[in-house]
């Protein structure tokens, strides 16, 4: 499946910005599942890209700054990308058991790669709560994708998807008490039971195609940027899981950026003087590309 | 008891009382504890032998008075931990203890080689935790250990690192104990940004200069090659390997208990002095923001703690450091010394693993051992801490810089069984350390010596050959020799420590010319323009003092003379000028002059000494304290020590009691220390763009504050006596130049030519602004061709230097004294209008700052 996304944000200040300085995001990733074929960043007002590097997580980071006074800041990424069905469901699957004692073993050498994302982190505290909330989906013996996946289906029924629940700044301890929250609070919410129980997971932010396929429903979050997460099945591999819309993401969604927690990945942090207070406004679009061009909105 | 060293001593010196009898006989080492003066059989170590030789020849009247000295040189030197702080806590003096702490110069390079391999062992712990992470890979250490540590940043991860990047550690202090074997251990790491090493360098300039016999004898090792080592490794660092390459300390600035330190180091070194707000990033390439524009800077002494260096990509606290630091550094634009991250290491919980990290990385035992530590993290140090909690000290196991990691306060209100369920819940988080009895040595209390406990923190920077470690150490002393408190500013006191030779040693000065000469970084050019912002107020509190003291003063003297209170009819207006410089009760204006005086005879001792009064002098000289101390670092020594004075004699005043005579007396002496200040700003300090703003201030303050007074005189209280003239004189300083020119006669027209129009009366508003018109023209411009007069803040200074020229003054008085004051209050109201104007202006242009940054709002 081949999407062109366009992801813009806007700032708008109150008062004039005299310096900005961001760090963004945005690229999407490439992995053995997906191709990136091209991919643009537009910024308004004009401002130089100064830097481009590679997080520890393999994310693109890029850095730009503005030093002419402005009034608003404009962000579009394009990109065009491939996605290939997962190879999901693996046939036979390790014990959780034997995965956490992959991560947790004594003996090097260690998959590093995976311990990255077995501790609390910023936006991930762990706790009794919610090893106690993620517990019962791991009985002892249980293969670590039954157990993850019906994890991720109880998580799903249990929470509400409510915008008004949550902000990008609640704790994960408020989204598990009221039960409710968005995508960013599912994953987080299922990153700490996982890394409670011993697992590694990690944060996964990406995008949803816009438009479902005829006949099905249109998924929830396909207007923002979404995120999910992905658990270590041991021996080197990871399941991508989405617990806002229950399923194991295949070809409909598309990865941009993947870290501990949302902190790792938020798509565009900046640092500005002077603006006084302001606002942001996102549009995603992720358009399917078909042999023939179709019309893009 | 006698000893034998007793004995041998009053043999030789033949005295009648010796030293050890005099001021030693009270020192008795406490038990169970090794102690650096006397070995068990009470006989003086080697290395001590000298300084007790001399301290006798000098006899413990001399002791005492060269202390005395010492420590005046402390307070004027400003070494306080809070003297840039808040201006209305008593500033705290360092304490120094006059007794240095004495080791063998064979025995320090034991301590020296042991400080050496630990540096260069952190070093290549923290390149590999920021780098590949073999040691993780290979469970040498455990990932919990990084990636549960609240301090580790995945943004200070160098995934594309240089070959040629510069250390991480450059700069590394360890704190040491003695144990009663008589061995050192090390009890602490510090790599994030050590602090001490200027306390250590005046705890040697202090002492030396007070024994300095002693000195000379003991052979004791040199501090300044030391720094001369930190200065080359800061040059050579510089990224761009400019010929002159711009060093500055990354100050957290006047209010942060380092300052003293920061600013202290910055003189020595001749490097700047910035805070992040002076900083920014253009082009990843750090610049610092000066009046005339933005000037490179290569290298930074970092004083913050990492995370507060980049709020972009940090986000220690959201706002402070310098946005794109991080970006500029990775690209090799300039060299911060500590590199980011480098705190990582000075966690209680590394100290579990440098053992087995030393022989896995450098193939060799330790040297110089640790304090044994334990991390609960492990199954087997988590059983073997909770069968042994008695005798082991628990620590948080990590840390930050700056926070304290002993729990003494929360366990002392634990149980046994709480603690250990306390432990059992996080184990990883804690860190059990065995306790190390240090060691005893002398200090002086009360002109005796008494046993102190002592830790040294020991200071080592990067070479070319790995580390050098510094010939000398920050001593501290404590009561007992229970655990450190974290920060070196919370210890009890702290001492010099003196490496004592085998053979003289040859002397060496920073500015030694043994190697290249240093090239001077020129500083007076580029000003902040924070700092221009803060000599421009200091200029101002300067002035306000002035004629504060000088009205108080006026007030005072008729308030305490012998004549009768209604022979000082001008009283009523010189009480209302006090009201309007807010020094005491607005009700003060209204009252009646009878009524007035004996309130105001009472009230005013208390309300002008009031430092909580805005406008009182006490307040006034408050800020003009803190205003200099914002600024400590370009003000001469002299200069300081005056203003020091000055806020040591308002301390040592007291509000409550304090009388009218009290009063006088302390006006009096205000009135000639603020000239001091003011004399020594003119003779001393160079033509700098810094004096400019400091003398705007002076001149905006001087000619607002002679308006006012010749308002509230001449048009609120239409009082034009002659008495009331002659303390308008006196108050503007021109009595004499008056009495010199007219005799006796005093009239309005003669006065008011005096005080406002004659250019040749540096006390004249005409003089003010026409030396503000004149510092205004020489500001620098911005713009290319931009002409003189499309400035703002000089249409304004022309305009009123105009207005004066076009003043004259005989009508005006005429007019007033026809009793028609307007023409006069127009003139006043003119001015007072417009000097604030221009200020402003000024202020807008050049020192306004563009406000703190904000962090966007998630997307």
């Amino acid at each position: 499946m081949r999407y062109r996304i366009r992801h813009t944000t806007k700032y708008a200040y109150d008062d004039p910005v005299a310096v900005c300085h961001n760090l963004v995001r945005l690229a999407p990733r490439t992995s053995a599942r997906q191709t990136v074929n091209s991919y643009r960043l537009v910024v308004s007002p004009d401002a130089m890209l100064i830097g481009e590097r590679t997080d520890l997580f393999g994310n693109r980071v890029q850095y730009f700054s503005i030093d002419e006074s402005h009034h608003g800041l404009s962000l579009t990424a394009i990109s065009e990308v491939g996605v290939e069905p997962s190879s999901e469901p693996q046939a036979k699957s390790l014990t959780w058991e034997s995965v956490r004692a992959q991560i947790h073993s004594a003996a090097a050498p260690l998959p590093l790669a995976a311990c990255r994302f077995a501790y609390a982190s910023p936006h991930v505290p762990l706790n009794d709560k919610v090893r106690e909330y993620a517990a019962p989906s791991f009985t002892p013996g249980r293969s670590i994708l039954e157990a993850a996946k019906d994890f991720t289906a109880r998580l799903h029924n249990d929470f509400d998807y409510d915008p008004r629940a949550t902000t990008v700044s609640t704790p994960i301890s408020v989204a598990l008490e009221q039960r409710a929250g968005v995508c960013q609070d599912f994953a987080h919410v299922q990153i700490a039971g996982l890394r409670a129980m011993g697992l590694a997971a990690r944060y996964v932010s990406g995008y949803l195609r816009t438009l479902p396929p005829p006949g099905k429903e249109r998924l929830v979050g396909a207007d923002a940027s979404h995120a999910w997460l992905s658990v270590y099945v041991g021996d080197g591999a990871w399941v991508d899981l989405d617990p806002t819309n229950n399923c194991v993401p295949g070809t409909d969604h598309v990865t941009v950026a993947i870290g501990r927690d949302y902190g790792d990945v938020c798509p565009i942090q900046g640092v500005f003087v002077g603006g006084g207070s302001h606002t942001m406004s996102v549009s995603v679009d992720v358009a399917p590309l078909t042999a023939k061009p179709t019309t893009t909105p | 008891m006698p000893s034998q060293a007793q004995t041998n001593s009053q043999a030789m010196a033949g005295l009648p009382e010796t030293v050890e009898q005099q001021l030693l006989s009270t020192y008795v080492p406490p038990a169970g504890a090794y102690d650096e003066l006397y070995d068990a059989q009470r006989v003086a170590r080697a290395p001590w032998l000298a300084l007790l030789e001399q301290v006798e020849r000098l006899g413990g009247a001399e002791v005492e008075r060269r202390w005395t000295q010492s420590q005046r040189l402390i307070r004027e030197n400003g070494i306080a931990y809070n003297a840039f702080g808040d201006a209305d806590a008593r500033p705290r003096p360092w304490a120094l203890d006059p007794v240095p702490l004495l080791i063998a110069e064979a025995e320090w390079r034991g301590i020296s080689a042991g400080l050496t391999q630990r540096a260069k062992l952190l070093e290549l712990v923290l390149q590999d935790l920021y780098g590949p992470q073999e040691l993780l890979r290979s469970g040498l250490l455990p990932p919990a250990l990084v990636y549960g540590h609240p301090g580790y940043r995945i943004a200070l991860h160098q995934t594309d690192r240089l070959p040629t990047a510069a250390p991480m550690l450059q700069y590394y202090a360890a704190d040491l104990g003695r144990a009663p074997d008589g061995k050192w251990w090390v009890l602490a790491d510090r790599t994030e940004a050590p602090s001490g090493v200027g306390f250590a360098l005046e705890n040697r300039v202090v002492t030396s200069r007070m024994l300095p016999e002693a000195f000379r004898d003991s052979q004791v090792q040199r501090l300044a090659p030391f720094f001369q080592q930190l200065q080359t490794m800061l040059r050579n660092h510089a990224p761009t390997h400019r010929h002159n390459p711009s060093i500055a300390i990354l100050s957290q600035g006047v209010g942060h208990p380092n300052y003293f330190e920061d600013a202290y180091l910055a003189r020595y070194l001749g490097c700047l002095l910035v805070e992040s707000g002076d900083l920014t990033v253009r082009d990843h390439k750090v610049w610092m923001k000066t009046l005339d524009g933005l000037m490179p800077i290569d290298v930074l002494l970092r004083r913050p703690n990492s995370e507060l260096c980049d709020p972009l990509e940090l986000r220690g606290d959201g706002i402070s450091g310098v946005a794109g630091l991080l970006q500029a550094e990775r690209a090799g634009a300039v060299l911060l010394a500590n590199r980011c991250g480098s705190g990582l290491v000075e966690s209680p919980v590394f100290m579990a693993f440098i053992p087995r990290l030393c022989q896995a990385l450098l193939g060799e035992p330790l040297k110089l051992p640790g304090v044994a530590s334990w991390w609960c993290g492990e199954a087997v140090s988590l059983d073997f801490v909770l069968a042994n909690l008695d005798r082991l000290v628990l620590k948080k196991a990590y840390r930050s810089r700056g926070e304290e990691s002993l729990l003494v306060h929360q366990l002392q209100l634990l149980s046994r069984e709480q603690l250990i369920e306390l432990i059992r819940a996080a184990p990883h988080t804690f860190v059990a350390q065995e306790q190390v009895n240090r060691s005893s040595a002398p200090a002086y209390r009360n002109e005796r010596i008494e046993p102190t406990h002592i830790a040294l923190r020991a200071f080592a920077v990067s070479s070319s050959g790995g580390y050098s470690v510094m010939p000398g150490a920050l001593a501290r002393t404590t009561s007992d020799f229970g655990p450190l408190e974290a920060s070196t500013l919370s210890g009890e006191g702290s001492k010099d420590v003196w490496i004592v030779g085998d053979e003289p040693v040859k002397a060496v000065t920073l500015l030694s010319t043994e190697q290249e000469p240093l090239e001077l970084v020129r500083i007076g050019a580029q000003l902040p323009s924070r700092v221009a912002d803060d000599s421009f107020w200091l200029g101002r509190h300067l002035e306000r003092a002035n004629a504060a003291a000088r009205l108080v003063r006026l007030v005072a003297t008729r308030l305490t003379s012998e004549g009768e209170l209604s022979d000082f009819p001008e009283l009523r207006a010189l009480v209302r000028g006090l009201v309007e410089q807010g020094q005491i009760e607005p009700g003060y204006a209204v009252e009646p002059l009878r009524t007035l005086l004996p309130q105001v005879e009472e009230a005013l001792p208390s309300q002008v000494l009031d430092t909580h009064r805005a406008g009182s002098l006490a307040f006034t000289i408050g800020r003009l304290y803190s205003a200099a101390s914002q600024v400590r670092d370009r003000l001469s020594r002299d200069t300081w020590r005056i203003v020091l004075g000055i806020n040591e004699k308002l301390l040592a005043i007291d509000s409550d009691r304090a009388n009218l005579a009290d009063l006088l007396n302390l006006t009096d002496e205000l009135i000639v220390d603020l000239a001091a200040v003011g004399g020594m700003v003119v003779e001393s300090m160079t033509r700098t763009q810094f004096y400019r703003f400091l003398d705007i201030g002076r001149r905006v303050e001087c000619a607002s504050q002679s308006v006012d007074l010749l308002k509230t005189c001449l048009i609120d209280c239409r009082d034009s006596s002659r008495p009331l003239l002659e303390a308008m004189l006196e108050s503007a300083d021109s009595l004499m130049t008056y009495r010199s020119r007219y005799r006796a006669s005093v009239r309005l027209a003669a006065v008011l030519d005096l005080l406002v129009t004659d250019e040749t009366n540096p006390r004249s508003i005409a003089f003010q602004i026409d030396t503000l018109e004149r510092h205004v023209r020489k500001l620098p411009r911005t713009g290319d061709g931009a002409t003189a007069a499309s400035d703002r803040e000089q249409r304004i200074a022309l305009s009123l230097k105009h207005a004066m020229q076009m003043i004259d003054i005989v009508p005006l008085s005429d007019a007033y004294e026809l009793g028609q004051p307007e023409p006069l209050a127009k003139l006043l109201a003119g001015i007072a209008h417009d000097l604030p104007v221009l200020a402003s202006a000024v202020s807008l242009k050049y020192l306004a700052h563009s406000g703190l940054p904000q962090q966007l709002s998630p997307s």
